[in-house]
């Protein structure tokens, strides 16, 4: 398998639903052997997104390219229906088919297929050990679990052997135990067959759990694509960084800019701050700076005289393994990770050292 | 696959539409349109004209006849709505025991043939039935009492008959409503009967108005009540008698179709007006989710004695009809005695060994019809619910347009619309006895395309779409998992046609030729011809277990759909 190559491709797509712009164009490549996610607030357009893929929505413009087919381009008159684009998918109600037991459901794609029947056993078997439910080929839907259907719903998806995965929140109707566990099952699942797949969540958490790579889309549109240390680390912007993660922002005026985008910012009362520098900043434009809880040190006497803000202690939760402060400055809230032996009261007055490798402005 | 508006329709698609739209535009349509233009025609010129409609507007008679049926059908109105709303109340918020069974009585009225309690209220309350008779033996009053002879009758009888439309309507709403509007008004202090007056009946609004407009259009195409309680003088009753008996007085005829043609306007109008009402009211956001049960108050004392009373009292009056019916169809000689001479199987074998034709008419033209019926139900739920073709909700809307168009309305279409000879066959519709099915099909069609449209929105899209994705084309899909799934909902559609579909007169009244007598004709010519009541008793009785085993059947298969079938009216 060459893991790299190109082979999901959007180009420019849109789609409207009556006056409701769901996707507003557009573009990204998947390389085979990726494992995706789509990642946004609800009503974003990611499930959209994947639909487009799967087919099982038309685009109003734009193309779909894959494995180098083109399966959807309205202009040119091009659309491959969704049972002939060799996908599998896993829906977010699971949509196991209630009036067939589960063999019936996994071997429903091998039969369309035409295989003969032992092979059609063979591979049924084999999809239910994958998922770890041999044996239960017996039962009928309604006498299993839900994290057990979903099961059914991944070895439906994998039997055909699809060289697509699509999977729309496929873990967001079970229990958050279930959740945590099937998040490594289906990485290891997807890796361990080679396949390229694509995961549609809105939970970042998940996300940055199980993705090679992150699309983070908001109001049918791209905000950033990367790695997910990337999108955490360096989101392009303010929605990104606040939508993944916990981030505090405050409001800053960029100073200097030098090499490797570093630079100087200073805050409404003057305070300067050394930082990275979002590209997209130039020189006394108005900017965000994004600290994230745990880049900051805070200190009660002889901080750091660099970087260093005055803060007041507003209330204090106690973790066990670590100590969350809720800080003003300047009437902005910000959040504060602190190891469990740094003790401060409420009202008391603290200063916040703000890490300048970690600290980051973005335009808004 | 074609680019048709935003979605994918394929040519498939477009031959089922185009199928269904030819079917609804020669069997709906047309023969309505053939009625109204007669209606236009001069009678001696046969030129276009006003004529008829001013002559019937200026006729004294035919304008009394208009009047009398719009207040015997507002009457009815009022007086279901003061029943039944009570016993919907009951039925929907209240916990007593056999809620299930009671509610199931309660829409027995409307699945028996109408006809059956206009003949059992004669037995029990006509002059010389079986109430007068006993008050008059014990002395309490020297000349009998006319319970049912007038507007007043007909009333009664169409309000036992009509009753459960506004019950299961109302219930329904009340059902629906979600139980925070109702725990609000009693945080701020209004309860009990307040509260249901100010809260809880305004917010059913859109549901109670479909079943008024089912009471006011049936009320307004009723011709046979009216004429089995001796009465002539109403819009349905006189169009009925001038086009089937005096159809050779041409004026009488014109007439006839006029009165047809206001009975269906009339329908139709108020349809449009509880509409754009209830539209204007804008209740939408109401509907949110409850539970399947929605709000049930416990009861006790004084209130639960007076529920229970109430209920006993209404399915006394439900059970009466096939209760009487029973009795006569198993007895002879029930005349000037309160109660049957001698009671014989007499009337039984009579219908079986001598008009065994009845039974097997009705039989034969009710699966015909349902045969029919059941590939154009499947394709539009499919058309409406699957796909984007341009001009579906016309579809949607001309068989929707059925329930308010009178049987005696499509009756009259199929019989001149279908009175040319065919192409092929060299023999008019008319002289073939399939018009018999298909008119059966047409006029109980909405019964079974809302169930079976009900069943395909229910149906979760992402199963027919998970065996997309497995390879399967949307044809194999259709068969392999929407059918199946929604079988149930399909199934119990076709019961609801079977059972509306046996007891159908008004239509097929006007397009029997010998032979092809159903039950219900059987019915209305075995009492025409003045025979002893035994047999057309008997008739009845055949019809009622008919229902009865459908029923049965029904309950089996889930009666959830029902409420849909005549709510979404």
């Amino acid at each position: 398998m060459n893991v790299g190559q190109e082979f999901v491709k959007l180009v420019n797509v849109v789609k409207t639903y009556k006056k409701v712009t769901a996707v507003a164009g557009i573009s990204l490549s998947i390389n085979k052997g990726e494992l995706v996610t789509f990642l946004g607030p609800s009503g974003c357009g990611k499930t959209t997104t994947l639909r487009l893929i799967a087919g099982l929505e038309v685009p109003d413009s734009g193309e779909i390219y894959i494995n180098n087919i083109l399966v959807s381009a309205p202009e040119k008159g091009v659309f491959v229906p969704p049972h002939k684009r060799g996908i599998g998918m896993v829906f977010q109600n699971y949509a196991v088919w209630p009036h067939m037991t589960v063999f019936e459901n996994i071997a429903y794609g091998l039969k369309l297929q035409k295989l003969p029947k032992e092979e059609i056993a063979r591979r049924v078997k084999e999809a239910l050990d994958l998922v770890g439910l041999s044996g239960l080929g017996d039962r009928y839907p309604t006498q299993l679990s839900g994290g057990q259907q979903q099961r059914v719903a991944l070895a439906r998806a994998l039997v055909t052997r699809p060289q697509l995965l699509l999977l729309d929140e496929p873990l967001s109707n079970l229990d958050a135990k279930l959740r945590e566990r099937m998040r490594f099952e289906i990485r290891s699942l997807v890796k361990n067959l080679g396949l390229t797949a694509v995961y549609v969540t809105h939970d970042q958490a998940e996300a940055l759990v199980i993705s090679d790579r992150i699309v983070v889309m908001n109001h049918g549109k791209i905000e950033q694509v990367g790695k997910p240390e990337e999108v955490y680390r360096k989101p392009a912007n303010r929605f990104v960084a606040d939508f993944i993660g916990v981030a505090n922002f405050i409001p800053v005026t960029v100073k200097k800019i030098t090499e490797n985008f570093q630079g100087i910012v200073v805050t409404e009362d003057g305070a300067i701050i050394r930082c990275t520098v979002s590209s997209r900043l130039r020189e006394n434009d108005k900017a965000y700076l994004l600290i994230r809880p745990e880049d900051i040190i805070l200190y009660k006497d002889s901080p750091p005289s660099e970087n260093t803000l005055p803060v007041k202690v507003a209330h204090r939760v106690y973790l066990g393994n670590m100590n969350y402060y809720w800080l003003n400055y300047n009437e902005i809230e910000f959040r504060v990770q602190t190891s469990p032996d740094f003790e401060a009261s409420e009202g008391e007055q603290v200063y916040a050292f703000l890490k300048p490798d970690k600290a980051i402005a973005l335009p808004e | 696959m074609k680019r048709l508006g935003k979605g994918i329709v394929s040519i498939g698609e477009i031959m089922v539409f185009a199928v269904l739209m030819l079917y609804s535009l020669v069997f709906i349509i047309y023969p309505m349109l053939i009625v109204v233009v007669e209606s236009f025609h001069d009678p001696k010129t046969q030129a276009f004209s006003l004529n008829n409609y001013i002559k019937f507007f200026t006729d004294a008679y035919y304008y009394q006849c208009l009047m009398n049926s719009i207040i015997a059908a507002i009457l009815t109105i009022l007086v279901t709505t003061l029943l039944g709303i009570p016993l919907a109340y009951i039925l929907a918020r209240y916990r007593l025991a056999g809620k299930t069974l009671y509610t199931a009585l309660s829409l027995l009225p409307i699945l028996l043939p109408p006809y059956v309690g206009a003949f059992a209220f004669i037995i029990l309350f006509g002059k010389m039935g079986t109430i007068n008779l006993l008050l008059m033996q014990s002395g309490l009053i020297k000349q009998p009492i006319n319970f049912l002879y007038g507007l007043h009758g007909l009333v009664f009888v169409e309000t036992v008959h009509l009753l459960p439309f506004i019950v299961l309507t109302a219930s329904a709403g009340i059902t629906q409503i979600d139980p925070s509007f109702e725990e609000a008004a009693e945080v701020a202090g209004a309860s009990g009967l307040r509260r249901a007056l100010t809260i809880t009946l305004p917010l059913i609004t859109p549901q109670y108005a479909s079943g008024v407009f089912l009471v006011f259009s049936y009320v307004l195409g009723d011709w046979l009540t009216p004429l089995i309680l001796g009465q002539k003088d109403y819009l349905a009753t006189v169009a009925f008698l001038n086009l089937a008996y005096h159809f050779t007085d041409i004026e009488r005829k014109y007439m006839g179709i006029i009165a047809a043609v206001l009975a269906s306007l009339f329908s139709v109008a108020f349809l449009l007006f509880v509409r754009a009402y209830v539209e204007r009211k804008s209740y939408a956001a109401l509907s949110k989710g409850t539970t399947a049960e929605g709000r049930v108050i416990p009861i006790s004392g004084a209130k639960k004695i007076v529920a229970y009373l109430y209920v006993f009292f209404i399915m006394v009056l439900v059970l009466l009809s096939p209760f009487v019916i029973t009795i006569a169809a198993f007895s002879r000689r029930w005349i000037l005695t309160p109660f049957p001479e001698y009671y014989t199987f007499e009337n039984i074998r009579m219908l079986f060994i001598e008009l065994p034709s009845y039974i097997q008419n009705t039989i034969v033209f009710s699966i015909v019809a349902l045969l029919l019926a059941f590939p154009v139900a499947l394709g539009t739920g499919y058309i409406l619910t699957r796909t984007n073709i341009p001009g579906k909700n016309i579809l949607d809307g001309i068989i929707a347009s059925v329930l308010a168009i009178p049987g005696i309305m499509m009756g009259i279409g199929y019989l001149i619309g279908f009175d040319y000879p065919l192409p092929f066959l060299g023999e008019s519709l008319s002289r073939i006895w399939l018009i018999m099915p298909l008119v059966l099909t047409a006029r109980r069609l909405p019964y079974m395309t809302r169930t079976t449209h009900a069943s395909f929105l229910q149906l979760e899209k992402s199963l027919e779409e998970a065996a997309m994705v497995s390879g399967a084309s949307k044809l194999r899909t259709f068969f392999n998992i929407t059918l199946p799934l929604i079988l149930k909902g399909v199934f119990a559609g076709m019961i609801l046609f079977l059972v509306m579909a046996i007891q159908e007169i008004s239509s097929t009244i006007f397009l029997y030729r010998p032979g092809w007598e159903t039950l219900p004709i059987g019915i209305y010519l075995q009492w025409n011809r003045g025979t002893e009541f035994g047999v057309p008793a008997a008739a009845a009785f055949i019809l009622i277990v008919f229902t009865l085993i459908l029923l049965l059947i029904f309950s089996k298969t889930g009666q959830k759909v029902m409420g849909g079938a005549f709510v979404a009216a």
